[in-house]
Parts: structure tokens; C-alpha cells; sequence
């Protein structure tokens, strides 16, 4: 019976067969938005360590994929490596620029971290801006598609299968899911062994940690890099979907987007990552498409609510409401009374 | 074992309802009973265009009087007939400047639409401009740099940024006495459309053998004393303004303070005729130029009154500003390639960008100059007009000049 309770999961590989591209993509921007919510989870959720900074990392998984995989022209510099090589240094690279900031981020804590942190966005958007070989300048540079074995995932190709055609957005769909799936698995895994253990203790008693053993700098240090590295994964992804890497999104919104996500989905929990991706993600893009048909919201052009607007005083009552009555976020919802602590802690 | 009966009985279920998805049909349009060939967009009875606007970012004004001037020209086209005997429709589309919004936005829009009479912001024009060209989406952006000329299926109507300054510039060597040797400061965005008006700016100073003092500044920064102190001490004769209405009120006004009395001249974007309600309005009266490629309202051109009444009837509330007029135009010029579509049968994508090339001297009736679309990758004008805010006339501006082209926009290589 154990084993069924994640079959409903399979009901994801049918949305390409059905869904138009509007769905697609938003589910994509989900993919990516929740591979980077887990991350952050991992960090503040789990170990209680706040980071403003998690867009920036986001950028340089981004970007290093676009150097990486992308080719020299006049305009910009590229190294023109194969995709999947490219996707997975610049993963390793994020991982480093979250290892060369983890000397301050071993010592900080809870909201001097986030502080500190939150100056890596101006930084990186400084960066971004002005460092055009790489990243294209205020009008960013176009994403190489990923090519596995030979199997591009773009529209460049004919493929149809089972008499729908498949063009990019349905086949980066099942990519999406693969290294979704990884990301959880192994956030799940370091959630529910000794490291998770230890990085909980960490967030609830930082002196009782030391005393037992456990190396609480490294052990932050090493969150921290491995947030930066699911960050990096996402940044990766995202490109992906977007087909277009612009400098311009990585900034301060997007970190507190970040934020907003894991507190609405459930603080330290794999699937309220996901959870509150999907809904930080989708609520705008689905008010925005729905605006003719809502009641409250205005027609685009219209007097009234906007509906971006309208999105976030969702998300922002959101908020209130769960921290007042779900402190476990929505995937606590089943279970009201059970904080995802008691998942964790044996 | 009762797992694998789950994932068979899912794949089963996969496959014989793939069979009817509604994706598995393929509409390449085809033609309808007039002999029309329609394609995506087109219905039997409505045409679909497409708007991805900025009605909550920082172009918001700027998206507003846009979309309400293209909605008024779309429902005077439908009460007049409509195209094809069909009616018009514009689907409007939000980003708030955001361009992940923005890229979901166009993906849901584009099945569903012939062309984009409407895209602001280049950083998202440039993040869909492939897939512009992959769809062959008709697409005039609210963006004006040069670089947009070269790319596929994006029309721009009026000048570019970099003609704009090469004609400010000669402005000030003509009227404003600016001569040989002279500094002219230049306090421009970072991003696209700064740098492609500094590059103009460059060209035309170096034509007049003035030299460029260079102030860069981000769209946040919204008090620009320390550029003026900055320009007053290079001992600059005059300023270009390449920003947002907010650098230009708080530059006039500092700079009046200041003591730096020297004319400024701006972009197309850099003024709103809200900026009259501010306590910068007098040093704006006193020394700020526009440069546009649009009339300004109190035009005498008698299609200008016209739309200035129409839309003051329909939407009262609003003060009607040149993106109104620019508003309006780009609808037209989308009605009437409409109209030569139907004209030669073929609604499709590709017939509507081919019957927009046809019309080499198209008419605004004034509001704009005469626009040649004919020749792809090149401008439809390179005229402007210089106009400056006077409270007292309609609309909040004058005329300076009259349209001219100045021999160094007349030269300029647009690549």
C-alpha cells in the first residue's frame, strides 16, 4: 500500500497530452520555482538560516548555462560546450559562489545572514548589468536549448507522439519533472538522516548542537552551498523555459517571491516547497489570463484591481492567514495540528 | 504488483485519451467561403490582435493611454464595418514590466491572434523577439531603438531613438546657439534605450564638434542633483535627457535652482503632461524640449482635434498624451494592412506582414509624419518634432518646430 501513495504522481506525464502552451509553460516556471524553493527550504526552513540572496544564485546558474553552452559572436562571449555539460557546471558553479560566501555564512545567522545576503543582489545586479560579454546587458542573451544525446529539446525537430505533436515546451516538460523528482529525492533524503537532524537542531538550539557534536559553521556552510547549488539547478531550468535570460528578473522581488513561497507551502517540508511554488507561480499567471472573467479584478485597461495587483494582496493575505492559522503551511493542511517538525525530529 | 497494474492501467488510460486530446487536431486555418485565406486569429466572424502592456510597472501611464487609444480605434473600425465583415478584437495581456509574466503572456496570446499591434518594454520585446520571428506574429513594439529595425516581423512606427537625438542636437546648434567646442551634457538610462540615444547623441556631436558629457543613471534614481552639480561643473551649454518624466521634472528643477539655465532636451519617453501639475512646471516651461515623431494635441491638423475629442469623450478622466497619439496611429497602421489583407485574400500571418509592406507612404492624416513601410529593416521616418510644455495649450505642449530632418539623421547609418 506504501508504495501506491506516490502513484497519483503519475498523472503529472499526462499534462503535455492535453494542456495547451500556456499551462505548459507556467508549469515549467513551476518546475524551476520549486527546485529553488526546496533549496531555500533546505536553508531557512530547516536550519533557520534567512537568505535575501537566493535570485542571485538563481542568475548564476542561469547565466553560467548561457556561457557555458552558448557560442561566441560579436556581441557576446560563449564556450559552446555540450548542454548537458554546461547544465551541470553551471550548477557546480553556483555551488562555488555559494562556497566563497559560506565563510560569512557559517558565522551569520537568522537575520544578520539575511542581511548580508541581500547585498549579493545589488552586487549581482551591478554585475549582470554591466559585465556584457557574458550576460548581453539590459537586454540579456537568448538560451542555447538543452540537447540530450542527440535530443533537442526545443521545436526544431518533428516528434509526434501519440498523435500530439510534441514541441519544446512539451518536451522540456518531462526534463523539468526528472530534475524535479531528483531534487526532492535527495532533499528528502538529506532532510531525513543525520544531516537533517542536525541542521533541525541547529535552527532550535544552536548551543545544544555544539555541545553534541555537531560542526554548526561547517554545517551551515555546507547548507548554504548546497541551497546555492539547487538555486543554480533552477536558474538552469528557468533559462530553459524562458528561452531568454534577462538581468533585469533576478533581483530583490524575486528573492521575497522565494520567501513567500516556503512560508505559504510549510516551513521545512519538501512538498510544501513545492506547494507554495506552484501557488506564488501560478496566481499571477492565471489571474492575468482570467482578468476578462473575474469578478473583482479589472479587465486589462480597465478601472479597478489590476490584476498583478490583485496577486499580490492574494499572496500577501496569504501569508498573514497561514502564519495566523497554518503553521505548517499548506502542506500542513491535512493534518492541522502536526507542524512538519514532527516529520523530522524522531 | 498492484503498483504495476496501476502504471499499466495509467498507460493504457494515456493512450487511447491522447487519441482524443483536442491537441492531436492540427489548424493550419485554411479558406472560408468569401475565398479568404485565414489562419490563426481569424474566425468566421472576429479578427484577434493582441496587447502585452504595462498597466502596474513603471510604464504604467504610458500603457494605459496606449491600450485605451487602440481600444477606441478598434471599436470606431468596428462600428464603421469592421475588416472582412469581421469585427476587430484586441486582447489586452498585463506584464507590469515583468518579463516572465510577459514571455507567459505572449505564449498564451499568440495562438489566438494575427499580430501584436502593441509590446512596451524592450527588455521584453527582446525576450520574445525569436519567437516573433518563429511565429511571423506582426508586432509593433512601444520601444524605439534602432536594433529592432533589423529584427523579422517587428515594425516600428516612428522614429528610432538615435534620429530623435541626431535631431535635438542640431536643434540646439540652430536655435540655441551652440557652437564648435561647446560641452552638452547627456543623463541617459542604463539599458537599450539610453544607449542607443547616447549613440546618436555621439554621432551628432561629433558632426558639430561638440563633446558628449556622459551622466548614467538607473531607472530608480529619481533625484539627479548630483548630475546637475555634476554637468554645472563641466560647464555644459545644454543637456539631453534620455529617462522617465520623474529625472526630467527633478532635472529641470534642480537645475533651475542651480542657476544652470541651459535648454534640455529630451526623448519621446523622458515627458508626461502630468509633469505640468508639479512644482517643476515653470523651470519645465522655461527651458525643456520634447522630441517626438507624433503631433503634439494642440496640432491643427484637423484628424488631431478630432481624436482628442473622441478620446476625452470616452475616457474623461484621462489627460490625452502623446502615447495616445502613438496609441492610435500603430492601431491604424494595423487596421488599414488589415484592410489591404482582406483586399488581396489572405488574412493570414503572413499576409498581413506582406500587405503591411505594400503601403510605402502611409497616412496618418496628420498625427504623424508621412511613414514608409515598404523596406524592411530600414525606419519609417526620420523626421521629429521639437515641441515644448506650455500649461496654457491643449494637451500641455507646443510646437517648437516644425517636422524637419536634420542632415546628420539624414546620414546616419541605422546598421
Amino acid at each position: 500500500m506504501s508504495k501506491l501513495r506516490w502513484a497519483p504522481l503519475l498523472l503529472l506525464l499526462l499534462p503535455p497530452f492535453y494542456l495547451d502552451m500556456f499551462w505548459l509553460q507556467a508549469g515549467l516556471f513551476v518546475m524551476a520555482a520549486a527546485i529553488g524553493a526546496i533549496g531555500l527550504n533546505l536553508l531557512t526552513g530547516s536550519t533557520g538560516q534567512l537568505s535575501i540572496g537566493h535570485s542571485f544564485f538563481l542568475a548564476i546558474g542561469a547565466y553560467g548555462y548561457v556561457y557555458f553552452a552558448g557560442e561566441s559572436d560579436g556581441h557576446v562571449a560563449g564556450l559552446g560546450l555540450p548542454t548537458p555539460l554546461a547544465a551541470v557546471l553551471a550548477v557546480v558553479l553556483a555551488g562555488l559562489a555559494g562556497l566563497a560566501f559560506s565563510p560569512i555564512a557559517g558565522r551569520l545567522s537568522g537575520m544578520y545572514l539575511g542581511i548580508a545576503s541581500l547585498a549579493l543582489i545589488f552586487v549581482g545586479q551591478h554585475v549582470l548589468f554591466n559585465f556584457e560579454k557574458v550576460t548581453g546587458g539590459y537586454n540579456g542573451r537568448s538560451v542555447e536549448p538543452m540537447n540530450l544525446f542527440g535530443f533537442p529539446f526545443d521545436g526544431s525537430t518533428d516528434l509526434v507522439v501519440m498523435g500530439v505533436p510534441f514541441g519544446a515546451q512539451e518536451r522540456l516538460w518531462f526534463f523539468g519533472l526528472v530534475l524535479l523528482g531528483l531534487a526532492a529525492w535527495f532533499a528528502y533524503g538529506v532532510l531525513n538522516g543525520r544531516p537533517g537532524r542536525a541542521m533541525n537542531l541547529i535552527r532550535d538550539q544552536q548551543i545544544a548542537a555544539g555541545v553534541l557534536g555537531v560542526p554548526v559553521a561547517r554545517m551551515r556552510s555546507a547548507v548554504f552551498t548546497l541551497s546555492s547549488m539547487y538555486a543554480g539547478l533552477a536558474g538552469v531550468l528557468l533559462a530553459l523555459a524562458f528561452q531568454r535570460a534577462v538581468p533585469d528578473y533576478f533581483g530583490v522581488l524575486l528573492a521575497f517571491e522565494y520567501l513567500a513561497m516556503i512560508v505559504i507551502g510549510g516551513l521545512g517540508s519538501v512538498a510544501g516547497a513545492v506547494v507554495g511554488a506552484a501557488f506564488v507561480t501560478l496566481l499571477p499567471q492565471l489571474l492575468t489570463r482570467y482578468s476578462d472573467s473575474l469578478p473583482l479584478v479589472a479587465a486589462a485597461g480597465g478601472e479597478g484591481v489590476a490584476p498583478s495587483d490583485a496577486a499580490r494582496y492574494l499572496y500577501g493575505g496569504a501569508v498573514v492567514v497561514i502564519v495566523l492559522f497554518l503553521p505548517a503551511g499548506l502542506s500542513g493542511l491535512r493534518v492541522p495540528f502536526l507542524t512538519p517538525r514532527k516529520e523530522t525530529t524522531p | 504488483m498492484k503498483l504495476r497494474k496501476y502504471v499499466i492501467g495509467l498507460a493504457v488510460l494515456a493512450v487511447t485519451a491522447a487519441g482524443c486530446s483536442s491537441k492531436s487536431a492540427t489548424d493550419d486555418g485554411g479558406t472560408d467561403s468569401g475565398g479568404v485565406k485565414t489562419g490563426p486569429g481569424v474566425t468566421a466572424d472576429k479578427i484577434t490582435l493582441g496587447a502585452l502592456t504595462d498597466l502596474t510597472g513603471v510604464y504604467a501611464t504610458l500603457g494605459k493611454s496606449i491600450t485605451q487609444a487602440q481600444q477606441l480605434y478598434f471599436e470606431q473600425l468596428n462600428q464603421a464595418g469592421g475588416v472582412c465583415g469581421r469585427d476587430v478584437e484586441l486582447l489586452v495581456r498585463d506584464h507590469g514590466y515583468d518579463v516572465q509574466k510577459a514571455v507567459g503572456a505572449y505564449t498564451e496570446l499568440q495562438p489566438k491572434v494575427v499580430g501584436l499591434p502593441q509590446v512596451i518594454g524592450s527588455p521584453i520585446m527582446a525576450a520574445i523577439a525569436e519567437n516573433v520571428a518563429k511565429d511571423k506574429v506582426l508586432t509593433i513594439p512601444a520601444a524605439w531603438p534602432s536594433q529592432l529595425l533589423k529584427v523579422p516581423y517587428v515594425q516600428i512606427v516612428g522614429g528610432t531613438y538615435e534620429l530623435e537625438m541626431i535631431n535635438g542636437v542640431d536643434f540646439l546648434v540652430r536655435e540655441k546657439g551652440l557652437k564648435k567646442g561647446d560641452k552638452i551634457g547627456h543623463v541617459y538610462f542604463e539599458g537599450e534605450y539610453g544607449e542607443s540615444a547616447l549613440a546618436g547623441a555621439k554621432f551628432a556631436a561629433e558632426k558639430a564638434g561638440l563633446t558628449v558629457v556622459e551622466q548614467r543613471i538607473k531607472p530608480t534614481d529619481n533625484d539627479m542633483t548630483s548630475q546637475v552639480s555634476a554637468l554645472k561643473s563641466e560647464g555644459v551649454k545644454a543637456i539631453l535627457m534620455s529617462a522617465g518624466p520623474r529625472q526630467s521634472a527633478s532635472l529641470a528643477g534642480v537645475a533651475a535652482a542651480g542657476g544652470l539655465n541651459v535648454p534640455i532636451v529630451s526623448n519621446n519617453p523622458g515627458y508626461s503632461p502630468q509633469l505640468l501639475g508639479t512644482p517643476a512646471a515653470k523651470a519645465l516651461e522655461a527651458n525643456f524640449y520634447y522630441i517626438s515623431a507624433t503631433q503634439p494635441p494642440s496640432s491643427d491638423a484637423p484628424a488631431m482635434a478630432k481624436l482628442v475629442g473622441d478620446y476625452t469623450k470616452k475616457y474623461p478622466k484621462d489627460v490625452f498624451d502623446g502615447g495616445a497619439t502613438f496609441g492610435y496611429v500603430s492601431a491604424k497602421v494595423f487596421g488599414e494592412s488589415l484592410k489591404k489583407a482582406c483586399d488581396s485574400k489572405d488574412l493570414t500571418r503572413e499576409g498581413v506582414y506582406k500587405a503591411l509592406q505594400t503601403q510605402s507612404a502611409f497616412d496618418s492624416e496628420g498625427l504623424m509624419p508621412v511613414l514608409d513601410f515598404s523596406k524592411p529593416g530600414q525606419v519609417g521616418t526620420r523626421e521629429s518634432i521639437i515641441q515644448r510644455p506650455d500649461s496654457k495649450a491643449k494637451g500641455g505642449l507646443v510646437e517648437a518646430t516644425e517636422p524637419f530632418t536634420s542632415d546628420a539623421a539624414k546620414e546616419f547609418d541605422l546598421g
